[in-house]
């Protein structure tokens, strides 16, 4: 394994070879991947441009009566959903020290900060005056009767946390382990902190919607919005990790130790097992909204179909899967699990946030493409990120020992 | 004189009930307190559909009064449509065809006494002021548009196709308001459907009408405790549902939706970490036992 | 009679964070504190004898209770 020419240079090496060296793309270029991707990262730059000169509505579907869309409700909304993995598998790791899962921490908080980094990003592109995104920061106002300002400060300081959790990778890569090993004593502290941040923006993506008792389709509102998220976070999170990690692993193959393979089938059953007893929680929470708010009235409407699409085709049938992929021990069954809980956990969210809100308005909004384009740019960028930093520092392979002492 | 100083002097009151010309009993005596208007009552305004003629003065007024394109009511045919408030259409007249015949219907921002866009501002852009208006701050504004997404009667309008969007909707006039005039909607109007004053008074006035008059007005009066309670109160003939109403409001004040999630939040912060240290520590300590009695 | 004036029901709301940041703050240093004055663990080194004779001294039990 060719750990010691994609660690980094040696310490004599100038600054600028340095950068230069890990600058130069590692791997083909032509793959399938970069052939779909960077067209698509090329348009959406345009987008993106066009919709900085000529304002949102020139490249989206929005309107008065939906002012969220795809933007919003898949970048934010599923993404951070998506990237739960990081403070569940932290808190495991970190706090209740189950060492099973430490292999698999480091991608997952790195692809947890990407995810932030760009969402963060996407939202400068949903909002209409971005320049001002540092209002609620540095106190113009500070907003605190809202929610939006809660989940925009658990965001940050989350963020950064995560940035914290991840730097000793940097550390490492930088030959750097006096730093390396301050960063490391702040592990604990900021896994906490941030396990406590994630429950609150978690659960606050979803209390943004309380307001919206007349708005949003009674089957999806409710007072346990913030708890339906929450834990909608845990299983989406755990599905995200099982998903991207059995693609990982097939991409940098060269990048794992041979003897971890066996250890990641077992990692893929414990966390399959997780999600599915969250999911069983998370379905009897729904059947608690359910019976509570009286809801079999709306089931014979075409709303009630689509939510019984959400709840049995979506949560029902994956919790089966993931259940029975762990009882007969098979990984197949737990990826398309994973795959199907992750479009599920989607749904909801874009239910919530654009499909059924304002429901009885005579507006609808299907997202123009440009939209989709500049949500797909998003991700394929992260994508790319991702690849790059995964290809240059330790976070599937393990540091060399030099690197790592301190 | 800085108006703001003026109003501290003269006081808001006086300032407001000369402008009604209604609200003689309001003439209260200005008391020695610093903030005085976080004491005043909120001003609102009482539209009685039954007086309305639909001559679309009030969009006239609103237009010019606030930069808006001004509209042409006598040729550009706008009441054969169903109309919402946009960005530069802050106030739009309505007909309506009813079991008691044809109604005019003005519509704009309720001013709510409890505003849902105003607790959803993460930056206070939008803003309840203690005269009753909700007015919007430019400089504070990131654009996030929660305030149109919290908003029960889908009032807040966003500049979609600008680079520099803002948010727009009716701010009740607020520096007219200021300078103790009534907004030019309610001055405009020929007909008197428009009333504006205290909103205690306001509402004695519309409850002695539907007294005096019980056959010809729907017994309710829309915006006295909808959405917790609004700065604009409508008179009916016929149910408020048939005048095109969102009646599906509730009488919850909206923020009040939220307030529970966000007293957790202090709640949470100080219950995990601890929960999560006590983790910690005793899973840690599980395992220093175990070897302890391992090596032992 | 009704009073309709402003109301603002969050008007405690930044104390109310403050109060939990300073917690957050506090707290580690009041773990902190209890760290440094926990007694020794037991099964440390066996203190010197003498010491222990100033104290009113039980019979010693391996077993380390009091």
């Amino acid at each position: 394994m060719s750990t010691v020419a994609t660690t980094g240079a040696p310490p004599r090496r100038s600054l600028g070879e340095f950068i230069l060296e890990q600058l130069r793309p590692h791997g083909p270029i032509l793959t399938p991947f970069n052939i779909i991707s960077a067209p698509i990262i090329l348009a959406g730059m345009v987008l993106v441009v066009i919709r900085f000169w000529k304002g949102i509505g020139a490249v989206s579907n929005l309107s008065q009566a939906h002012p969220w869309g795809v933007w919003v409700g898949f970048d934010v909304m599923t993404g951070v959903a998506f990237a739960g993995g990081a403070y569940i598998l932290t808190a495991a790791v970190y706090v209740l020290h189950a060492e099973k899962y430490h292999p698999i921490i480091r991608a997952t908080v790195l692809n947890g900060l990407l995810s932030y980094m760009f969402y963060s990003g996407a939202l400068m592109i949903d909002l209409g005056r971005p320049w001002h995104i540092v209002n609620p920061i540095i106190g113009n106002k500070f907003g605190y009767s809202s929610i939006m300002f809660l989940v925009a400060w658990h965001f940050l300081l989350y963020t950064l946390s995560e940035f914290i959790e991840f730097s000793p990778a940097i550390a490492e890569w930088l030959h750097l382990p006096k730093l390396r090993q301050v960063l490391k004593a702040l592990t604990l502290p900021t896994v906490i902190i941030g396990v406590t941040l994630s429950t609150l923006h978690q659960s606050g993506l979803g209390a943004l919607f309380l307001f919206n008792k007349n708005k949003l389709h009674p089957l999806w509102y409710t007072e346990f919005l913030p708890v339906l998220f929450l834990v909608s976070s845990v299983f989406a999170g755990l599905s995200m990790v099982i998903f991207e990690g059995s693609i990982t692993h097939r991409a940098f193959r060269i990048q794992i130790d041979p003897k971890k393979h066996h250890e990641f089938d077992e990692i893929t059953l414990g966390l399959a097992r997780g999600a599915a007893a969250t999911m069983y929680v998370y379905l009897f929470f729904e059947l608690l909204v359910f019976l509570h708010g009286k809801h079999w009235r709306y089931l014979n409407t075409g709303w009630g179909a689509w939510w019984l699409v959400e709840m049995v085709g979506f949560v029902a049938i994956p919790l089966a899967l993931y259940a029975h992929g762990y009882e007969r021990r098979r990984l197949g069954a737990i990826r398309v699990a994973a795959a199907l809980t992750l479009v599920g956990v989607m749904l909801n969210r874009l239910n919530v946030c654009m499909i059924a809100f304002n429901w009885k308005s005579p507006v609808k909004y299907v997202p123009a493409v440009s939209e989709v384009v500049i949500t797909l740019m998003v991700v394929f960028l992260e994508i790319w990120a991702f690849r790059w930093i995964v290809h240059r520092l330790p976070v599937l392979r393990e540091a060399p020992a030099p690197a790592q002492e301190g | 004189m800085d108006r703001r100083k003026f109003l501290e002097l003269a006081g808001t009151a006086g300032a407001m009930a000369a402008g009604a010309g209604l609200a003689k009993a309001a003439t209260k005596a200005a008391k020695p307190s610093d903030n005085k208007e976080k004491d005043e009552e909120f001003v609102a305004v009482l539209v009685d559909t039954t007086r309305c003629i639909g001559c679309r003065r009030c969009e006239v007024a609103c237009a010019q009064v606030n930069g808006l394109p001004v509209p042409d009511p006598a040729r550009d045919g706008a009441l054969e449509k169903d109309r919402k408030t946009t960005v530069d259409q802050w106030t739009v007249v309505n007909r309506r065809e009813t079991e008691k015949g044809e109604v005019f219907v003005k519509t704009q921002c309720m001013h709510c006494e409890q505003p849902a866009c105003a607790a959803a501002c993460p930056t206070k852009a939008m803003e309840k002021t203690h005269l009753g208006p909700v007015i919007w701050h430019p400089d504070r504004c990131m654009g996030c548009r929660y305030c149109m997404m919290a908003c029960p009667f889908e009032i807040p309008r966003f500049e979609y196709d600008s680079w520099n969007p803002r948010i727009r909707k009716c701010i009740q006039c607020y520096e007219r308001l200021q300078d103790g005039e009534q907004p030019a909607c309610v001055e405009a109007c020929p007909q008197e459907a428009l009333m504006f004053g205290k909103k205690s008074d306001l509402l004695q006035e519309a409850r002695s009408r539907v007294y005096r008059h019980p056959d010809k007005y729907f017994h309710h009066i829309y915006g006295e405790h909808e959405a917790g309670g609004c700065g604009w109160l409508y008179l009916s003939a016929v149910p408020f549902e048939e005048l095109g109403f969102p009646t599906d409001v509730g009488t919850t004040p909206y923020p009040e939706y939220t307030k529970d999630f966000l007293l957790s939040v202090p709640v949470v912060d100080m219950i995990v970490p601890p929960l999560l240290y006590g983790l910690y520590e005793l899973t840690s300590r599980k395992e220093r036992v175990q070897e302890q009695e391992e090596g032992a | 009679m009704e009073c309709h004036h402003f109301v603002d029901i969050f008007a405690m709301k930044g104390l109310e964070y403050l109060l939990a940041v300073l917690f957050l703050v506090t707290f580690v240093l009041f773990m902190r504190h209890l760290k440094r004055h926990a007694p020794a663990p037991r099964r440390e080194p066996p203190p010197p004898p003498r010491l222990e004779e100033t104290i009113v001294a039980p019979p010693k039990d391996s077993s380390g209770g009091r």
